[in-house]
């Protein structure tokens, strides 16, 4: 049997309607068509509709386009998707979420904040716990470091200073100096 | 130093075989692993070499110091002969990943070989501590020690919310594992590992064979090691292998027990007839000598065998190993060759008087 939406291709599938548990229209289509039917029938800016309908509006597209190809049929409601699903990629390592997948190692310490969103399923699964989230210890801030990114802020903020003088902020220039004042007081102290 | 450092150290073996500690009827040692990655480098499998090379300056900068480099032995792993590096892998030290892996990577082991820090394996730095007998506490405590130390040298890449950062997200959290490798011949005589392989499953810990993921438990040993890193501290590890392992050495003892009461003849005859071929065979492969060593032990423990130390069977489960024969010997061997080195070997330690 030809599918009953383009009529090229043999039917594989049949769609049944069903209401209040009354079995109503049968058609038989393909595969591809079936793919489209889906996508136009759970349309949820619309009520549910006959698959009849959604037929005719798809065979209305296929003969508007002449090709079935998803991609560029427009999404219901007249949007055309670009990129359907935009893939997340590791600006550091360029790790992709489907090569982790494929892999099950990461790139990157990075790729644990970039993939963030699809993680914590798998790490409650692996783990068997909920929520995901680390629950040991930590390094004791490593001084070295803190001491570094005292210094660049410091000198970040006598930039800013120098610059609120010369546009005669003082208001904001009195606020810059505290600050500094603040930071060197903690740098002194012994920890 | 790679190749001159190693001649002698085949001879010297760990302490953790030494056969003493806690329970070490049953238990062979306990083994605490944390992995480490340096911050600001990709993990080690997206590493390009000149990466590589630049984790493995740092480590061993950061280890240089806090003055570890007089009391261990380097080894890069890249300029060291595969048989050699197979001697590290059976001697525990160091995966077999590592050891057949590719570019800069290294081990570096204590005095004693209780510590042992392997560089550029899956994650930059898998620091491990190993003790002889069941002796979490302090191999754990001894480790973190360890890490607190280098943690102020080497900046660790972690975050609030995951923890430390590994590779696989098998290992994100604590980082850590707990492995006790144990000896259980009454339950796999009696057929009972399968159930002690179940009831670990359920407390989220896994049972493997003697050199980890995936292989046999020659001789009857098997490891038990935690299998979640995330969302428990590093105390509540340690008190969960402490609530599981002492249940499997019960169940072992029981059934060790319940052989010598009421199947006495049954395992004196195993426990004898082993001991008794391991003094005259001319020929042993590997295999055979695990199993037969795993006899000894239990012969020991039960008091049959009295003239053989734990120890001499613990370090003839290494020294009988194929890689440390032929590097013992200074050159390679077919395995038939092997098998008749193993077995002069094995008669030589167990000949009545030697111990």
């Amino acid at each position: 049997m030809d599918c009953q939406c383009c009529n090229k291709k043999p039917a594989r599938i049949r769609i049944c309607d069903v209401d209040d548990n009354a079995v109503g229209d049968q058609l038989n289509v393909c595969p591809d068509c079936f793919n489209l039917i889906k996508r136009y029938m759970f349309d949820m800016s619309k009520p549910l509709r006959a698959t009849t309908d959604v037929i005719s509006e798809v065979q209305g597209l296929l003969n508007a386009t002449g090709e079935k190809s998803l991609a560029t049929l427009p999404e219901p409601g007249g949007i055309t998707p670009v990129n359907p699903q935009p893939v997340p990629e590791c600006p550091e390592c360029g790790m992709t979420l489907s090569e982790f997948r494929a892999k099950g190692r990461f790139g990157c310490p990075r790729d644990y904040e970039i993939f963030a969103e699809h993680l914590d399923p798998l790490l409650e699964r692996i783990h068997d716990i909920q929520p995901a989230k680390h629950e040991g210890r930590l390094p004791e801030s490593s001084g070295r470091e803190e001491v570094v990114e005292k210094q660049q802020s410091l000198a970040d903020l006598r930039k800013q200073l120098d610059e609120a003088v010369a546009e005669e902020n003082y208001e904001k220039a009195a606020e810059l100096r505290d600050k500094i004042n603040e930071i060197e007081s903690t740098a002194k102290e012994p920890k | 130093m790679s190749e001159q450092a190693f001649d002698e150290f085949p001879h010297l073996l760990g302490e953790w075989l030494k056969g003493t500690g806690p329970d070490a009827d049953v238990v062979i040692s306990t083994r605490v692993r944390f992995a480490r990655n340096v911050k600001g480098f990709p993990f080690t499998g997206r590493a390009s070499v000149e990466q590589r090379r630049d984790v493995l300056k740092v480590c061993e900068d950061a280890l240089k110091e806090i003055h570890l480099e007089q009391s261990v032995l380097n080894f890069e792993l890249d300029s060291l002969a595969e048989r050699k590096r197979e001697v590290l892998v059976e001697r525990h030290l160091i995966s077999r990943e590592l050891a057949n892996g590719e570019g800069p990577r290294g081990v570096t082991v204590g005095r004693g070989e209780m510590l042992s820090i392997m560089l550029n394996e899956e994650d930059h730095l898998r620091l491990q501590w190993i003790k002889s007998g069941f002796d979490v506490d302090r191999a754990y405590q001894a480790l973190c020690k360890f890490d607190r130390a280098l943690e102020q040298v080497v900046p660790y890449a972690t975050s609030d919310r995951y923890g430390y950062l590994t590779a696989c997200p098998t290992n994100v959290g604590t980082g850590m594992r707990v492995s006790v490798m144990v000896h259980l011949p009454a339950l796999t005589l009696k057929e009972n590992i399968d159930y002690v392989f179940k009831a670990a499953q359920r407390m989220n810990h896994a049972v493997r064979g003697l050199y980890g993921e995936g292989t046999r438990a020659f001789g009857d040993m098997y490891q038990i090691s935690n299998q979640t890193t995330l969302g428990r501290n590093e105390e509540q590890i340690v008190e969960a292998i402490k609530a599981i392992v002492p249940r499997v050495l019960e169940f072992e003892r029981q059934r060790r027990g319940q052989l010598y009461t009421e199947e006495r003849a049954f395992v004196e005859d195993k426990v004898l007839r082993s001991l008794a071929l391991m003094r005259s065979a001319r020929r042993l492969n590997v295999q055979e000598m695990m199993s037969h060593l795993s006899m000894l032990r239990l012969g020991i423990d039960l008091g049959i065998i009295n003239d053989v130390q734990m120890r001499t069977v613990n370090e003839l489960f290494i020294l009988g190993q194929p890689s440390h024969l032929q590097v013992n010997e200074g050159r390679d061997l077919p395995p038939n060759e092997r098998d008749n080195l193993r077995a002069d070997l094995v008669r030589s330690r167990l000949s009545a008087g030697t111990n």
